[in-house]
């Protein structure tokens, strides 16, 4: 895995196919609303994945481009789970992938968020949402009373969240949505760009399922990258700018598209 | 030797018991009070993290450890620095063949655990030959007889290296152990290895403190204790920082409980025994009180 910047590699320049990565420098786009931050693009150079002799994935190279938001899609055991891993960087694989920052900046690799699929906390810890958050925006560890602009962080995070009369709660004991609003609240709290969503909204119902959909498309909309892994076809299709498609073993690009069938792209023309 | 003597004054003054005119009660007192916050700190991480039976197994490797030292000619009261090189050596390799098995975690501990007490043994009868077996009880259970000037000494840098380790990387790795595998994706890029290197940081203080506790608590019963206030603290706490502060007074609590009761009440027990004894206690208790709903309003908040 590596972390560059927009400037260290070149990549296939025609839009039509590779969509090349979307470098937002800061200049806003005629027509369209200025984004506040923008995540990286992920180059994918011959990535696959096998286990002994069984190949879940042949090799492919793509580009996932930067400030949009990809989803991951196949049948069970497909391996969308195990992509999302590889392209987060918490599975060994081969190939490489690249994380493409528009800013030339060393703090921008910690700003990447992993929200799993529904996770489940220890209800009897005695750790609280506040604790939790606070544990995340403070560097140390400290027992007293946060300062002022930290408990002024703490408020907007919970307040974004929709966390705010959740606040004194034991982490343990929430439900499935108020958790996950959570684990998005930890990582708004460094200002994550680039973020990784294995099913978030699992097992929610409807109510906290567009909460989190509100969520992402803020973080959309602020031009953060997103790859989620998602199964169903009409919010995919609703909402993804691109869709990443596993097929018996071969990784595809299907651009969404009001129809039920979109527009199937074979692979293998973005490389490097 | 201010405080000794304020103990020997408050002695003559009829308002503390005969005990505090020893030094060497005034020395374990003073460790007790470095060791006990250090534990309760340490615990708060070991029982979040689900380290327990980690840091139970690295105590148990003190045996090993302290056998070792005798054999290599250190002091048989004192084996200090096998003592830290068995117990971090232990504590390194577990922690690398669990990065890269898929063994389960606590059947991995087992077996490195039994593999430590059975190598500990067959020293043992090495270590007969050189020097009385008894001695080695102080070592393996406590005892504040053995506590000296330069034990305090070498327990206050100890002390300082956890605390400024606590302070500073305490909250990453509350979180790193909370969500593991949102605390790697951040520290890919190049950083991941600051993530590893917190882990093998904990490793690290568990070894650390095994030997600042060895005089007071024994090295076999340090694991006992990083456990048990923690565990005690977490059934009556609602927040984080109730969560620390009540591990840090019950660690401390017993600590200088089971060093001073067992002398005044002329008990002939070793102070790690006592220590851990009077934890448990505190726990049953805990655990029969909130059984019978009398604390069940504070730990609801």
């Amino acid at each position: 895995m590596n972390a560059l910047t927009a400037s260290d590699v070149s990549v296939n320049s025609d839009p039509k196919v590779s969509g090349k990565p979307e470098i937002n420098r800061g200049k806003p786009e005629i027509n369209s609303p200025p984004k506040i931050k923008s995540g990286p693009a992920l180059h994918l150079d011959q990535l696959s994945l096998s286990f002994g002799d069984n190949m879940l994935f042949n090799p492919v190279s793509m580009t996932l481009t930067a400030g949009q938001l990809h989803m991951l899609t196949g049948a069970n055991g497909a391996g969308k789970s195990s992509l999302l891993k590889c392209l987060a960087g918490l599975m060994p694989h081969q190939g490489e992938i690249c994380w493409l920052w528009p800013e030339n900046s060393s703090d921008q690799v910690d700003k990447v968020a992993y929200i799993p699929q529904l996770e489940a906390f220890d209800a009897t810890l005695p750790i609280t949402v506040e604790d939790y958050l606070l544990a995340s925006i403070q560097p140390r560890i400290f027992f007293r009373k946060p300062p002022v602009k930290e408990q002024q962080r703490l408020e907007q995070l919970l307040s974004r969240v929709g966390l705010e009369q959740k606040r004194n709660r034991k982490i343990g004991q929430l439900s499935g949505g108020e958790r996950q609003r959570l684990l998005f609240a930890r990582a708004l709290a460094q200002d994550a760009t680039l973020w990784f969503l294995d099913e978030p909204m699992n097992g929610l119902d409807q109510e906290a399922q567009g909460q989190i959909l509100q969520l992402i498309l803020q973080l959309k909309a602020q031009g953060c990258t997103l790859v989620m892994v998602h199964h169903d076809i009409e919010f995919v299709t609703a909402h993804a700018d691109q869709e990443v498609r596993i097929c018996d073993g071969n990784i595809m690009v299907v651009t969404p598209a009001p129809v039920d069938d979109g527009l199937v792209v074979p692979l293998g023309v973005a490389q490097i | 030797m201010i405080m000794q003597q304020w103990l020997a004054s408050g002695v003559e003054q009829g308002w503390l018991p005969e005990i505090f005119q020893y030094p060497f009660v005034t020395y374990a007192l003073i460790a007790a009070v470095m060791v006990g916050p250090l534990l309760g700190a340490l615990g708060t991480l070991v029982v979040v993290k689900r380290l327990a039976f980690f840091s139970e197994a690295v105590g148990h490797g003190a045996l090993t450890g302290v056998a070792v030292g005798i054999l290599l000619g250190e002091p048989a009261t004192q084996p200090i620095a096998a003592l830290f090189g068995f117990c971090l050596s232990f504590a390194l390799i577990l922690h690398w063949v669990k990065s890269r098995t898929q063994v389960p975690y606590d059947a991995l501990v087992g077996v490195f655990l039994a593999f430590a007490i059975a190598l500990g043994a067959a020293l043992l009868l090495y270590v007969a030959k050189v020097v009385n077996v008894h001695i080695l009880e102080n070592v393996l259970f406590g005892s504040i007889l053995t506590v000296t000037p330069n034990d305090l000494i070498l327990l206050g840098l100890i002390s300082l290296v956890s605390w400024v380790m606590i302070w500073r990387y305490g909250n990453q790795a509350l979180m790193s152990a909370l969500q593991p595998e949102l605390a790697r994706v951040q520290g890919a890029g190049g950083r991941r290895a600051r993530v590893t290197l917190l882990d093998y940081g904990f490793v690290l203080l568990i070894a650390l403190i095994t030997v600042a506790a060895v005089k007071i608590i024994g090295a076999v019963l340090v694991g006992a204790l990083l456990l048990i206030p923690a565990t005690t603290a977490r059934l009556i706490s609602h927040n984080l920082r109730g969560f620390f502060i009540r591990t840090l007074l019950i660690s401390t609590g017993s600590c200088v409980a089971g060093v001073v009761l067992p002398m005044a009440l002329e008990i002939p027990i070793p102070s790690g025994a006592a220590i851990v004894l009077l934890a448990s206690s505190l726990f049953l208790v805990v655990v029969l009180l909130r059984q019978l709903g009398w604390l069940q309003t504070q730990a609801n908040g």
